[in-house]
Formats: C-alpha cells, structure tokens, sequence
C-alpha cells in the first residue's frame, strides 16, 4: 500500500537518524514511552501522538455550550466551571457531587446552595486521585497506588480532615496507573481496575484486571482479567451485575480494535483476551500468534476504534422519557491514534428485552469542531432527579442534561 | 468567543515532523499583550528568549503550550525551582497564553558547537531513549512537550537529574521512567547533543 509505503519510510529513516552512532548503549536500555509502545515500521501514521492532557480551566464565560446538540426535547446546560483537569464523579446521597482528577492532583466538591453551585477544592496534591466513590459518609478516593479516605467530609467541606490510607499496596506503574472507582450496590466493596502497564505486553498477572476491596476486611480480589483498561463501571438495576467500558489497544490499525462494552456475567474468573484478543474476535498481530479468542469471553458491544470510552452509567431515572430507562450512557474521550479523529461525545446504549445491547448512537455531540476539539468528555454520572451530568476534562467544567421543560 | 487553533500535521520531507498546534484554547493568544506581560521575565529569560544564566531555560520558539503548561503547573506549585512558583502567582491563564505566544514566535537559540565524541554518544542515547518520540526528530519540541534544541546544557543537565530524583514533577511519568537509567555521563552526552542542535 503506497501511504504505508511512506510511512514505512518515514519511520525507517527517524529510526536511522537516532540510532546511527552504535557505540555504547546506556546502562539501562530504555523502553518506548508508553503510547508508542508496539508502534510497528510498517504499520499506521507514526505521526499520531497522544492529545496534551487538559490542566487548565476555561472560564465560564468561554465555555461554548451553544455548541453541544442533543436530541430534541432535551437541553444542555453549563453546570460548574473552574475544576482543572476534573474528571470522575460521584454523587452523594445529600446530592455533592465530588470530581476526581488525573494530573492536576486535585480533588473537588460541587455543592448546590439556593440553586447557586459552589466548587470547592478539598484535596491538593494527590497522586492522580482518578477515581472517587462515596459510603457511609466518606469519600473514597482512588490514587494511583493507594486507596485513601474522607471521613465526615460534607461536614468539612472548608476544613477537609486529613485522609485515613485504606489501602496502600497498589501497583506504582504510571501508564494506566489511575483509576475508575465505584460501590457495589450492597456497599461492601470498592471495584476498580489495574490496567495494563504499557500499551501491548503480556502484563504482570497483578495488572490489565478488574478488582474489588472488601471495606470490611480490606482483601483485595480479581474478579476479571486480561482488561486493557477499564475507566468507567456500573452495576446494572435488578441484575447487579457490573457493567464496564474497555480500552482497546493503539497501533494495530486505525479501524481495529474497538472499545468495547463488557458485562461480568459471573462474578470471578472471566477473563476478556488482552493482550491475546482483541474485542472477542481480534485476534492480536503479535501476542495472538497460537491462540484463539475461543478462549476468552466476549464483550457485549463494539463501541468504535479509539473512541476512548471512559465513564458509563445506567439510566435509572425519571426524568427522560420512558424509552431511555435503563439505557447505557457512555462518555468517549475522543481518539488520538486515528488520523480522523472519533469519540468526543457521549453515546447512548439501547438493550432489548433479553438485556443485550442492540443500538448505539451518539447522544451529546458538539465537543469536536473539525479535526480540533474544544472539550473532551469523561465521565457521565445521574443525579437524583433524573438529569445527567457529564464531566470535560478540556475545559475543565460539567454539564447537565435535562428534559422537557 | 472561542478560537480554535487550527491543527496542521506537516509531513518532513526526509523525516517525519510534526507541528501540532493544540486544540483547544480560550481567547486567542496575543503575543503583544504577552510581551507587555513578560517584562518581569526579561531580566532572567531575555527580550529575546535566550536566558542571562546557565540554570534559566531559553524561552524563545518554546512550542507555546510548553510554556503555557509549565506556567500552570507553577502556579500550582506542582514544579517548583527558580522563584517560579511565586512569580506566576498572579498571572491568569490568559496571560500565560500571551507570555507563550510572545517567547515562541522568537527565533529559536543558536546552536552550540561541542565535544564531538559526546555530541555522537548523545545523539545515540536519544535514540535508545526514544526522546524522538516526542520531543521530535530534531528535538524542536511539539504540542506541551518542551523543545529542547539549543537549550543550555546546565540546564538540562539539572531538570533530567531532578526528573530521575522525583524531585521535579514528572506529568504523566513518561520522563521518570526515560530518566531512571541515565548516568551522569549519558544527560551530560544527552546535554551536548539537545545543545547541538539547531
């Protein structure tokens, strides 16, 4: 093919330019930066590169929400601004709203007063506290490598206590380091996910996993494998069974493989191919040489290549009209590693009567103007009173969906 | 009203470069307000982006969201080093974004000529780094990732000693895990090459 032909080329000669001299080698021989791990010669654009994270936030006035269309009958408003980098959320039963962040290393809490909202930054300088998760009147944050904890923290919202470290014996691995974290329904565990410490290896057996934490004996569990990394969980109404969104793996193709959206039909021991197979029926160019995706358990939907799927939640409310009850919104984050870029919106998930995914299709779009973004979406999450938020680390902001009126 | 910078991939004609403006930006960036702004940093950093000292980085044709991002995160007091961190105190985003736009529209600092035997040990431990990966072909910078390409030796020399201690903020752990395994001897060749460069 006459592109990979050029880029082929391209690729040989950057090579040849950095690696002419052969003399000595340092004394550790490096491995590529993660997101040009298993970036192959003959392979794809070798000129895609990973977005530069969003650690600022636009002010209100700048923020296009004008530009955000969603279906009719429903409206989309600006909710709270000023958060740098905020990213997962979760709503308290007295309705805060606490938001995670991944490089700015804050944490912070949307409090809604006279119909006013307030943001305030209750922790600083935590290790990507991704991931956040309320019980029993604490806050639960998810760092990169540790669990930590809030005591009484609507109480001390101005005055945050210090954390209480719940667990701490986490992998330390940055790439894919940081975490997705919710409460099981019966409250007991928190589930969260080790991904996968580079792009595509074989992982340690401890990483590409969903695991839970028993808060009561703080055990650890696997309860599924061979994830490449999942930043968005649910547990789904009645059945209580976990839903999850799935990054698939960069530099194989464009096209291939997709995101995907999995279901834990048996509480332990599914495992869903990584690095093997690829969206149940992909097998890998390299590491699936030998193997079969017959091995593995399959996801219950494609979502699209490189969309960047990240936070899901289940619509359980009832505020929207009757046919999106129990329905699955997805936030994509939006693609690097496809020349046109995908993803930056949020898309809805149809299931039928026997609980399967049927339709897809996007929900919240706007973010992408073109070939550039302006804002990149999240994490999604309900509030009480039917209406959706949904997070934009770009701009640094939430917005809220509401229908009619 | 929101600008949105338009993203250009230029393909090199013998190596791949790529130029990416980033996406996203607030009021557009001005170069004239941001050199107004910038006073404060002449004395250290120079009108013309090239620095009075070996320790203080060359601003000048510093990829703009470099700058920009290395500003934030010294407000934020996540980097530390220099008096940054109270200096950028009072600085807004937007003024962040004219302060870049000025230094990255100057021409970029000269080459420096070097040890030849180190420039070469350099250029090859770039290459196993895999610093081309994003910092460019010829280490010019691209997108947040800052250009290296006529920076001072001392200077580098200092901030990929500090990136291996963990004692300056390593974003998203790329640079800690590139650093761990250098020697003195291998930032100082690393030094030598980045300098060489045009």
């Amino acid at each position: 093919m006459k592109l990979k032909a050029i880029y082929s080329l391209m690729f040989a000669m950057g090579m040849a330019l950095t690696t002419l001299a052969t003399a000595q080698a340092p004394a550790v021989p490096a491995i590529p930066p993660t997101w040009a791990q298993g970036r192959t010669a003959d392979g794809m654009n070798p000129s895609l590169a990973p977005n530069p994270p969003g650690i600022a936030a636009t002010p209100a006035d700048e923020i296009a929400v004008s530009k955000l269309k969603v279906p009719a009958g429903f409206k989309i408003e600006l909710w709270a601004s000023g958060m740098p980098n905020g990213r997962s959320m979760t709503e308290s039963p007295s309705g805060t709203v606490f938001v995670g962040t991944r490089f700015t290393g804050n944490v912070y809490a949307v409090v809604t007063k006279d119909g006013k909202r307030e943001v305030k930054t209750i922790a600083k300088g935590l290790h990507r506290p991704n991931g956040v998760a309320f019980a029993n009147g604490s806050l639960y944050v998810a760092e990169l490598s540790r669990i930590i904890r809030y005591d009484n923290i609507e109480q001390n919202l101005d005055n945050p206590p210090a954390p209480v470290v719940v667990f701490d014996a986490l992998p330390k691995d940055e790439p894919h380091g940081w975490k997705f974290m919710t409460l099981s329904p019966d409250g007991k565990y928190l589930y969260f996910q080790i991904g996968t410490p580079a792009n595509i290896v074989v992982p340690p057996y401890t990483h590409a996993a969903i695991v839970r934490l028993n808060l009561k004996t703080n055990i650890l569990e696997y309860v599924a494998t061979g994830v490449r990394n999942s930043v968005g969980m649910d547990f789904q109404k009645g059945t209580k069974e976990l839903w999850f969104t799935n990054n698939g793996r960069d530099w194989a193709d464009e096209n291939l493989p997709n995101d995907t959206l999995n279901r834990l039909a048996r509480p332990k021991g599914m495992n869903f191919g990584f690095p093997f197979c690829h969206q149940g029926d992909f097998l890998d160019p390299e590491f699936g040489k030998g193997r079969s995706c017959d091995e593995f358990d399959k996801p219950e939907m494609k979502l699209g290549a490189h969309v960047a799927a990240l936070g899901m939640r289940f619509y359980n409310g009832n505020m929207f009209p009757a046919e999106y009850k129990g329905n699955i919104f997805i936030a994509e984050h939006g693609s690097w590693n496809k020349t046109k870029k995908s993803g930056y919106q949020v898309v809805r998930v149809v299931l039928d009567a026997k609980n399967k995914p049927v339709k897809l299709e996007p929900f919240i779009t706007g973010w992408l103007d073109g070939e550039n973004f302006w804002g990149r979406p999240v994490d999604v999450q309900m509030l009480k009173d039917g209406s959706m938020l949904v997070s934009d680390d770009e701009t640094g902001a939430i917005f809220r969906v509401t229908y009619g009126k | 009203m929101r600008l949105i910078h338009k993203t250009k991939a230029i393909l090199g004609v013998a190596f791949f470069n790529t130029f990416l403006v980033a996406g996203a930006m607030a009021a557009p960036p001005d170069a004239i307000a941001g050199k107004a702004k910038a006073q404060m940093c002449f004395a250290c950093h120079g009108e013309n982006g090239l620095s009075a000292a070996k320790d203080i980085p060359n601003l000048a044709a510093q990829p703009p969201l470099s700058i920009t991002y290395q500003l934030i995160q010294f407000r934020g007091e996540q980097r530390k080093g220099g008096g940054m961190e109270a200096i950028t105190q009072a600085l807004s985003d937007q003024d962040m974004r004219n302060i870049a736009a000025y230094f990255s529209a100057l021409p970029p600092p000269p080459a420096q000529s070097g040890n030849a035997d180190k420039i070469a040990n350099g250029q090859q431990i770039a290459g196993t780094q895999y610093c081309n990966s994003c910092h460019g072909s010829q280490l010019q910078g691209q997108k947040h990732i800052a250009r290296l390409a006529g920076q001072s030796p001392e200077y580098l020399m200092t901030q990929l000693k500090a990136i291996r201690s963990g004692s300056r903020i390593d974003m998203d752990g790329t640079m800690g895990s590139a650093a761990r395994g250098l020697s003195d001897e291998d930032i100082e060749s690393l030094a030598a090459y980045a300098t060489s460069l045009p």
